[in-house]
């Protein structure tokens, strides 16, 4: 290709508008391409404070109009706003004399604007399915959620590629859409390392939570069922009776008043710290600090807490399902439970508390995957691979 | 040669209300006096291209969504095939479109990326407005569909209605300069000379735009 390769991503999320996992994605692996000398435009939702075009690291990042008035619900908002980022990004394509090669879209929150450009523009549309409602839900219960996985199905259908991060996801959405498997790619998550490189006193720090005697067991995720959260809660007494330790809670969901009352009615709310939502900063100190982090998810596309942990030098307790399988590596990287069974994961928390020398193998086998597996650099190299096979094809087509 | 495409989401055989028979009529005597025509229209069976004796291209097209919770969410799903179907007609016809005529605010969207993105500029017809059909309902559904007419009165280069009340109502209700709005009574006996005429001042202006 003469011209600099271009890719037009869409997400509804990027910093520092923050919902889920999709908006610091969406950061490395931009900020990533840019290095590769890939010419990046973001288009994503506005968000307070933040300008409507910049420049953030290398990469152009615009933010449209997201639909600000009242909405019946939040899928309607979802194609609303979808509405919205079509007109602007079909502005954008014009002003920039369409020099956009490849169209990434970040699950089915921009389905309709990536499908519509797509066709409008003639750009081939990549799509990576960063998970899918059957899987958040178990199940298709509500017409909601039958509306949702179809515009997912449509998206996957129009795709030229998609993109999955992780082995259980791509099986998972090849079954699901009824994809044809030469379709689809693995493209791992990938974890900054850098943010976890901290020279502070960590004692100090960490007298803000436990006890010098007590251990830190570390939970971060949403409280809501697919996350298994109630499965820790059921093993702290468990866990209780072999080690002393302090719980700590970091996230937020419904079943938050539900997991309260248990852990009240235990008589452990002193052992068991609810922190909801916490600042980065205090986030990456206490996975630093955590003596074991657990991740009991049900439900779990890819499982970027273990490997953040991973990358905190925080030995790993994941139960083995989804992409959790895939990132932990038993008795290697972590240690691997089964999954929403209280007994397996005392087992497996309690067992790397009480073993220092097995921790600290844990932690060293573990950061060294990280390096080698999940580098931003190499991943977006990967990304830059696709795009190119996938222009390639497209040069052959009578789109081109 | 004049070449337009025309949004309708109801066309024969699918008659919701009288906008159908009135699209089919204009496309009819526009194909007539010599327009290329191309009707973009909803139908969930009957899809693909049909040429009527007329001349007439029409163009029917799927939801790729079948299950919704409102109409806002099927329009707006439908929108993006009303895209895919209108940039064929586009690419296909060497990129000269001299306009797009949007019936009411179901395909509004569409028409407006299109304008944005390819430089084709429309003009909005309307038929009824929501203020009309759901009086004093002001939920967030009906204001979304509001906001859409807005947009479409917004981004159009005319406006195009029946009688002298709705132009008043449009200027009452969302402000749009009373010189954007084209009256042009469906019974007149100019009601076809009128409608080529506003057609060929858009085209016009578009080519001497460049």
């Amino acid at each position: 290709m003469p011209n600099k390769l271009s890719v037009l991503m869409l997400s509804w999320e990027y910093p520092p508008r923050v919902i889920g996992g999709i908006s610091p994605h969406i950061y490395f692996l931009s900020k990533h391409l840019a290095q590769q000398d890939v010419k990046v435009y973001v288009v994503t939702c506005d968000f307070p404070g933040a300008p409507a075009h910049e420049v953030v690291d290398g990469v152009e990042v615009y933010r449209v109009d997201s639909y600000k008035n009242p909405s019946p619900d939040f899928a309607t908002w979802v194609y609303l706003m979808n509405m919205n980022m079509q007109k602007e990004t079909a502005v954008l394509m014009k002003q920039i004399g369409n020099k956009v090669d490849v169209i990434h879209a970040h699950d089915w929150l921009v389905a309709n604007a990536g499908i519509g450009l797509k066709h409008v523009f003639r750009k081939p549309l990549l799509v990576t399915m960063h998970s899918t409602e059957m899987g958040r839900r178990d199940g298709l219960h509500t017409t909601a959620e039958k509306m949702i996985h179809e515009t997912e199905a449509w998206l996957t259908y129009e795709a030229w590629k998609v993109i999955c991060c992780s082995d259980y996801m791509i099986s998972h959405v090849r079954y699901v859409f009824g994809l044809p498997s030469d379709k689809l790619v693995m493209v791992p998550n990938g974890v900054n390392i850098h943010c976890y490189d901290s020279n502070e006193d960590m004692a100090k720090f960490r007298s803000r939570f436990a006890l010098p005697e007590e251990k830190i067991v570390l939970f971060v995720g949403r409280l809501v069922y697919e996350k298994g959260i109630h499965v820790l809660i059921n093993a702290v007494p468990k866990i209780l009776s072999k080690v002393n330790a302090k719980f700590i809670i970091v996230g937020s969901g419904y079943m938050k008043e539900q997991l309260l009352n248990i852990v009240r009615s235990m008589g452990l709310e002193h052992k068991v710290l609810f922190e909801g939502f916490l600042d980065e900063a205090t986030l990456l100190k206490l996975q630093m600090s955590a003596d074991v982090s657990v991740v009991p998810s049900l439900f779990e596309p890819f499982g970027i807490v273990a490997l953040e942990a991973m990358a905190a030098r925080s030995p790993v307790v994941a139960s083995d399902t989804g992409g959790l399988s895939e990132i932990v590596e038993h008795d290697v990287t972590g240690v691997k439970v089964y999954p929403n069974n209280p007994d397996s994961l005392a087992w497996g928390i309690t067992k790397v508390l009480q073993d220092e020398a097995y921790a600290k193998s844990l932690r060293e086998n573990a950061y060294r995957r990280v390096q080698e597996k999940y580098d931003w650099a190499k991943i977006a190299q990967d990304t830059k691979r696709i795009y190119e096979g996938v222009l390639g094809e497209y040069s052959k087509s009578f789109w081109a | 040669m004049l070449r337009t495409i025309v949004f309708s989401w109801e066309y024969p055989p699918r008659v919701v209300g009288q906008l159908s028979g009135y699209v089919k009529e204009l496309a009819t005597q526009l194909a007539l006096s010599k327009v290329d025509v191309n009707v973009v229209t909803y139908d969930d069976s009957a899809t693909g291209q049909t040429s009527e004796p007329s001349g007439v291209k029409a163009i029917r097209v799927a939801n790729p969504v079948k299950t919704h919770i409102g109409v806002l969410t099927w329009v707006l799903t439908l929108n993006q095939e009303v895209e895919r179907v209108a940039a064929n007609v586009y690419y296909d016809s060497n990129r000269k479109i001299d306009l797009i005529d949007v019936f009411d605010w179901h395909f509004i969207p569409a028409a407006v990326t299109l304008k944005n993105g390819l430089g084709i500029p429309f003009i909005y017809s309307v038929e009824s407005l929501e203020d009309h059909r759901s009086p004093t309902a002001n939920s967030s559904y009906n204001m979304a569909i509001k906001s859409i007419e807005w947009l479409g009165f917004y981004e159009a280069e005319r406006a195009c209605v029946k009688s002298q009340w709705m132009k008043e109502e449009i200027t009452r209700i969302y402000n749009v300069p009373a010189e954007k709005v084209a009256v042009i009574p469906a019974n007149s006996d100019s009601w076809i000379q009128d409608m080529l005429q506003l057609y060929s001042s858009i085209a016009e202006a578009k080519k001497n735009a460049k």
